[in-house]
Order: C-alpha cells, then structure tokens, then sequence
C-alpha cells in the first residue's frame, strides 16, 4: 500500500487526446472524461490482468508497450503488441464475461484506466460523450474484426 | 497456466465481519456527535446526487452541479427554517404543557383498557393489574423525568450545533466523492487495482441503495400512515405520519415508540371513544405489516442482500452494544463492513493476485538496484 509520497501525485494530468478512443471528443468534452481516468504505472514484465479475471476496466496505453498473450494448453502464444495511444480490455465495457487473454508490460509503462462502472454512468449523465466514445470502439472492434479474418485468411483456415 | 478461483468468503471471513461491525458500532457510539452528522450528510449526498446528476447531464461540471445543488438545497432549508421558526416558537411555550396532556390521554387509556379486561377475567382482577401497572408507570415516569430526561435533553442540545456539519459533508461528498476514490486507489498496488476499484463501487453502490431506499420507505410510510389518521380522524395527520415513519429508521423500538405516540393521540382527540385508539393501532399494524412485506423489499430489501437470521442477529448485537444509535446504524455499517469484508477475503485468499504482487516488487526491487 502506498498511502502518502507518490511522485506523480502533482503532476498535470496526461492529455487524452493521443488515445484513438477518444479522439473524437471536443476541448470541453475532454475534462469529463479526464475527470474518470486512473494513472498506473506498470514495468516491463509486470502481468496487466490475466486470462480468466473478471473484467472491469478499459486499459490505454500513453506510453511504452504491452502484448497481449493467450494461453493454449502449455503454450503461450502472442495475440498482438499494442504501443502508445491503443487501448485493450475493451470488451469490459461491453459484457462481464472473464478476460480472454493476458496483458503484459513490454517495456516500462504509463496506463490510463476507465472503470466499466464509470463508464456506464456517463451513459446517463453524458450520453453525447459516451455515444462517441461508443462509436470510437465500435471502430476499434471492427477493425480488430477485419484484422483477425485477414490473419485467419492468410493462415487458410477461411 | 493453471489458475485456482478463490471461493469467496469462509465461516472465518464472516466471523471477522460481525465482529468488525460490533467494533465499528462501538466506537462509533463514542463518536456519535460525529457520526450523526456523517450519517444525515449521506443520507443529503445521496437524495442530492440525482439532481446533480441531472445538471451534469445538461452540461455542467461537477463542481458547477454540486454548488447549485447544494446552494438550492441550503435555500430551501433556510426558507422552510424561516417559515417554521415563527410557529414552532408560538407553540414551544405549551410544548412541555400538550407532552403531559396527550402523555394523559394516552395512560387514561391504558387504565380503561386493562381495567376493561379485569371486568372479563377473573385471574387480573385478583391481581389488581390495572392498579399495578398505573403504580408502575407512575413511579417509573417520575425517575424518568427527574434522572433520565434532563441528561436526555443536554446530550441533544450538545449534538444539535455538530448537526450543522451535515450539509458541509453533503457539499464535499458531491463534489469530491470521485476524486476521493481515485485518491484511495492510487494507494493500491496494481495486482489488486482492479479489484479495489469494483470493491469501492460496490460499497458506494451499496450504500446509495441503502439510503436510497431508506428515504422512498420513509415517504411511503408516511403517506399510509398519514391518509389513515386522515381517514380517522386525527389531528395533524401528516405531521404524525413523518414522525413515525422517521422513527421506525430505528429497528423494533422506533416502531414501538411511534405506535404509542399515534395511541396517545388518539386518546386524548377522542377521550370517550377508545375504538378510535384501537383503530389506530389496527392501523398502525397494517402499515407495519405492509411496510414488511412488500415496501421493504421494494426498497431497502434489495440492496441489503443478507441473510434475514443475521440482520435480526446484528439488530440485536448493535442495540446491546450501542444503544438506541447502534439499532439505527447496525444495518448500514454491516452492510458497508460485509461487502469490504467480503471483497477483502476474496483478494486475500487469491493465489494469484498474491503472486502477480510479489512478481511486481521483485521487478521494482531489480529496476531500482540494478547500477548498485
């Protein structure tokens, strides 16, 4: 537990606008959804969340690098390396199933986090924001979509 | 990877909740000036949030929405203060003087009752209950209000300036809540954020469901109890529907002491008909019964997911522990103790959570020692 003495308790918080997911979103639009996010610092190595766990947030990377692994039997296979401005655990904010991989640190890292339960109060309280949001990761989940029938199409299996 | 699920909270972890909560109600009961004014500025934060709510979705900032909404809410006070301070200090004179006289009325009906009933048993006449009782009740209404009452009246008198504290709290609850949370977890490690972050959810969400709840069946229980004194009868209907219906936030002896207060008046409006006492009595049982068994569930039923042999159990545990504060704080605090509890437990016993936290401090302790 640290409860006093974080370095990066004073400093100004990181622009959002770099993040794909919330691009879209005007000047005045920014400070709502800067006003949810949490900071994490993670090193490389570090697990973000494991296959299995119950999901409850969206992670955004702002800086450095994490991948994504899934475990198939004894084998450990890498899914995708994601860098700055990606987000990933996004299907938290859609349904409450488990996780469907693992998230690790590649190199030493600056995360934002947005909690589900945050993100459906907007839905109430903002609705232009999050239906903009909601597009973004509409987005973002097709092309993820496109990319993985491409790879399955490359590897002959469509 | 193999990974074991933790089964959730063991006969040890819910040992560890009923006596936390024993515990908190202990110290809370010393810190009642405190904890009074806590508990009525959640009870404001939570009747205030959905107003701020509504601003915010017009396009308001936190801040904006929590000093309008509480800046209204402080006006209303001051107005309803300034409109009721004139006739409250009209009446205050006869105040001690209407207290004797409905007190009168309601022990008038009391000794017609019961000697009513030794006109049909034998078995109280021979043991002069009427007689007995009136004694009784006398001697014990003299110590009361020699020993007990003028204490009673300065410990009010004490708490009532802390009770100014319960619309600042209101104010900060609106306007800091969220900044509160993110500052808590920050101080978690990361292999337990996750988790923290939907334990502080559940316990907010839990609450807000309580008091939430706690407000709708007040103001249900004072519309029913209110349109049957109407129907009755009765003086000042409504005023004696909101006194009951706050009073029974207190377990079983707020709901006693209401039913006689309503009792007592009856009595003294209706001195030589006893059937309109008794009437309010009949009634006072339905709301009872209708506030059991189908508002209660509605409204704080539901967000108390807990076993019925335990919320009656810990009734009793606070009343014994904490008095008249305990029976009105045990259900809350268990339930804001049961879901951290809970939580904790389920964090605790989890292999995994452990091992990922003791991988990310043997990679700090390598990153900060690694030019040593």
């Amino acid at each position: 537990m640290r409860l006093f003495g974080r370095h990066d308790a004073h400093e100004a918080p990181h622009p959002l606008r770099q993040i794909k997911l919330f691009s879209t979103l005007s000047r005045r639009e920014m400070p709502v959804v800067q006003a949810l996010r949490h900071e994490r610092n993670y090193l490389a190595g570090e697990v973000v969340f494991d296959e299995g766990d119950d999901g409850e947030a969206i992670y955004a990377i702002v800086s450095g690098e994490v991948e994504i692994l899934r475990h198939d039997g004894g084998r450990q296979q890498r899914l995708a390396v994601l860098a700055a401005g990606e987000v990933f655990g996004e299907l938290a904010l859609l349904d409450q199933a488990p996780r469907a991989a693992q998230a690790r640190a590649t190199a030493d890292c600056m995360l934002v986090v947005f909690f589900r339960a945050d993100f459906m109060n907007l839905l109430e309280t903002h609705p232009k924001i999050a239906s903009k949001i909601a597009l973004s990761l509409a987005r973002h989940l097709g092309s993820r979509l496109r990319q993985a029938n491409a790879g399955q199409r490359q590897d002959g299996h469509l | 990877m193999r990974r074991l699920r933790p089964s959730g909270a063991g006969p040890l972890a819910w040992c560890g909740i009923l006596l936390a909560t024993t515990l908190a109600l202990y110290l809370f009961q010393q810190v009642l000036w405190l904890v009074l004014p806590f508990l009525f500025g959640l009870i404001a934060y939570y009747f205030l949030a959905y107003p701020m709510q509504r601003l915010m979705f017009a396009g308001l900032s936190q801040e904006s929405a929590a000093n309008i909404t509480v800046g209204v809410f402080a006006l209303l006070l001051v107005g309803a203060f300034a409109f009721m301070l004139p006739r409250f200090a009209a009446q205050a004179v006869g105040v001690q003087e209407t207290g004797m006289r409905y007190l009168q009325g309601g022990l008038l009906l009391l000794d017609q009752t019961l000697r009513a009933l030794e006109q049909q048993s034998r078995f109280m006449r021979d043991a002069h209950v009427a007689d007995a009782v009136s004694s009784y009740i006398a001697v014990a209404g003299e110590g009361f209000a020699q020993n007990r009452l003028p204490s009673l009246m300065m410990s009010v008198a004490a708490w009532l300036p802390s009770m100014l504290l319960a619309p600042f709290l209101a104010y900060f609850f609106l306007r800091d809540g969220r900044r509160f949370q993110r500052f808590l977890a920050r101080a978690v490690p990361n292999a337990y954020f996750e988790r923290t972050l939907h334990l502080l959810y559940e316990v907010d969400r839990t609450t807000r469901a309580y008091f939430q709840g706690l407000v709708k069946l007040t103001v249900l229980d004072a519309v029913c109890l209110a349109a049957g004194l109407w129907v009755i009868g009765l003086s000042s209907p409504l005023t004696l529907g909101i006194i009951t219906a706050v009073l029974a936030w207190i377990p079983f002896v707020g709901s006693v002491i209401g039913c006689a207060l309503v009792v007592m008046v009856a009595a003294t409006d209706f001195p030589g008909s006893p059937s309109i006492a008794y009437a309010s009595i009949g009634l006072f049982i339905l709301v009872r019964l209708l506030d059991d068994f189908i508002f209660m569930p509605l409204t704080i039923g539901r967000s108390l997911r807990m076993h019925p042999l335990i919320t009656v159990l810990m009734i009793f545990v606070g009343g014994a522990v904490a008095g008249v504060a305990g029976l009105l704080l045990v259900l809350p605090v268990l339930g804001v103790i049961m879901v951290v509890g809970e939580t904790l437990s389920i964090v605790a016993s989890d292999p995994r959570l452990r091992a990922r936290h003791a991988h990310a401090r043997r990679l700090r302790w390598q990153a900060v020692t690694r030019d040593l």
